[in-house]
């Protein structure tokens, strides 16, 4: 088996899944790479879920969440498989 | 569900040959398809923990009541779907937003005609410093919006009315009741038990600032789940502390909706029975909602034909829920509805129906009335096997 190589990501936090999961449906819809991973440490929480985007759609992304009134409450950048 | 289906499953109960079910007003039954495999999946393929876990199983869960709370929404009429707060019933809900809200010395307005859901959470408040101000309502079961205002004399923080009758069938002017209490300062709560799910209840026309569904009534969804709207701009507490799944690092319940209210493992089977309830309601479901008030009316005037009874309520053709509740003249409610049952296999219930105020109001109050609650699954045949059966019952 061979091992992974980490890449560079971008993660939103959201206060509640509900929102999570509600910009999760709004970056779909506009065809960005979104996938949900357990919040990870660099958020701040130490549980629930964010969204992890590939850098390169993390202004896009902001703009479309921010026309959603769906603000993310924590930013991140980080590595991940 | 064809129409020989749900004929079939009102003629097959497992428990003993119900031939017709006229108890919707307490519970639907049966269930349209769509819930019952909503619940049944909930429990096979898709059972993770909703809102904890980011694998695929809590993921799918999550999704799935994010689906349902957003289709509760926009059946509603609900803006924003945060503004859904699921919880265990309309019973649980009406807690919420009258426990939620009021404090020592607030004053409170509220329709005679209340459930008990209602009643006794007010009854609470009241030992706690609450000054509950009951108004009377018209012998129909009617609030008259002029009698509100009347009682709004002093400041009120809140009106709280039912929209439909549990009873009676009676439907509320809402609307006009909310533009009194709000030009007097007063937030307007609703108990909305018999009403969603039967009449198109529009929360953005209704302009309230907190309505109780029950999920289980005319919504068609399982027993044991239900949901409250909350007006965004309506602060209430919480009536538990818990997990959440996010933020566990504090003590402090999060301040955002819907997790501020909804702490501890959610009721998975019962949100996405209740979503799909939804979806069947906004589709082929719709055409049931027009059925049961043809056969509200066509039930009304055919016991006024037989005679014999005294029928609560509005007077046949005024526009009402899908209630009629009768004093038999001969007899006791009980005795009628339990010989209903036996000799005829027709359900339907005798008694207070948890809503002594609204006996009070209409003079029922020692007797009871037997209620006869329409709903999905009905036909005009069964409608006709009541008549005749209370036909029977007369001579």
């Amino acid at each position: 088996m061979t091992r992974r190589q980490k890449r560079p990501f971008v993660v939103f936090g959201f206060e509640t899944t509900h929102d999570a999961l509600a910009a999760e449906a709004v970056l779909k819809a506009a065809d960005l790479r979104v996938v949900p991973i357990p919040a990870p440490p660099v958020l701040g929480a130490l549980c629930g879920i964010a969204m992890r985007i590939p850098p390169e759609s993390a202004g896009r992304a902001r703009d479309l969440l921010a026309a959603a009134d769906l603000d993310p409450v924590t930013r991140a950048e980080i590595e991940d498989f | 569900m064809t129409p020989e289906d749900l004929e079939r499953a009102a003629g097959d109960s497992a428990v003993g040959g119900v031939s017709a079910y006229f108890d919707h007003a307490a519970t639907s039954w049966p269930k349209p398809t769509g819930v019952v495999d909503a619940v049944v999946r909930a429990l096979t393929v898709g059972g993770g923990s909703p809102g904890r876990a980011a694998h695929r199983l809590g993921l799918e869960a999550s999704r799935e009541i994010y689906a349902a709370r957003t289709a509760c929404a926009a059946f509603l009429g609900a803006r924003r779907s945060k503004d859904i707060i699921f919880t265990r019933g309309c019973t649980e809900s009406c807690n919420l937003m009258l426990k939620g809200l009021l404090r020592a010395g607030d004053r409170v307005v509220v329709s005679s005609m209340e459930h008990n859901s209602v009643a006794r959470p007010l009854a609470v408040l009241a030992r706690l410093g609450v000054e509950v101000v009951r108004v009377a309502a018209h012998e129909n079961g009617t609030m008259d919006p002029a009698s509100i205002e009347a009682a709004l004399s002093a400041p009120t923080r809140a009106v709280v009315c039912q929209h439909v009758s549990n009873v009676t069938g009676t439907i509320q002017p809402i609307a006009e009741i909310t533009r009194i209490a709000h030009n007097a300062g007063a937030v307007v709560l609703v108990d909305g038990a018999q009403a969603a799910g039967h009449l198109d209840v529009d929360l953005s026309q209704l302009g309230v600032d907190a309505y109780a569904v029950s999920g289980h009534k005319g919504m068609l969804g399982p027993q044991g789940i239900g949901l409250l709207y909350l007006n965004p701009e309506l602060e209430v507490d919480g009536l538990l502390e818990g997990g959440t799944g996010g933020g566990s690092e504090t003590v402090e319940m999060p301040s955002s909706r819907p997790d501020r209210y909804e702490p501890g493992t959610p009721n998975t089977p019962g949100i996405l029975g209740l979503g799909a309830a939804v979806a069947f309601l906004g589709g082929e479901g719709a055409a049931q909602r027009d059925q049961e008030q043809l056969l509200t009316q066509h039930l009304h005037e055919g016991i006024l034909d037989i005679g014999g009874y005294r029928v609560s309520g509005p007077a046949p053709g005024s526009p009402r829920g899908p209630v009629v509740s009768v004093v038999p003249d001969s007899g006791t409610p009980p005795e009628l509805a339990a010989w209903l049952d036996r000799e005829h296999g027709i359900a339907c219930r005798a008694g207070l129906h948890c809503a002594p105020w609204a006996h009070e109001t209409m003079g029922t109050r020692d007797t009871g009335t037997c209620r006869f609650g329409l709903g999905y699954g009905l036909t005009e045949t069964h409608v006709d096997m009541l008549l005749d059966a209370l036909r029977v019952y007369r001579s």
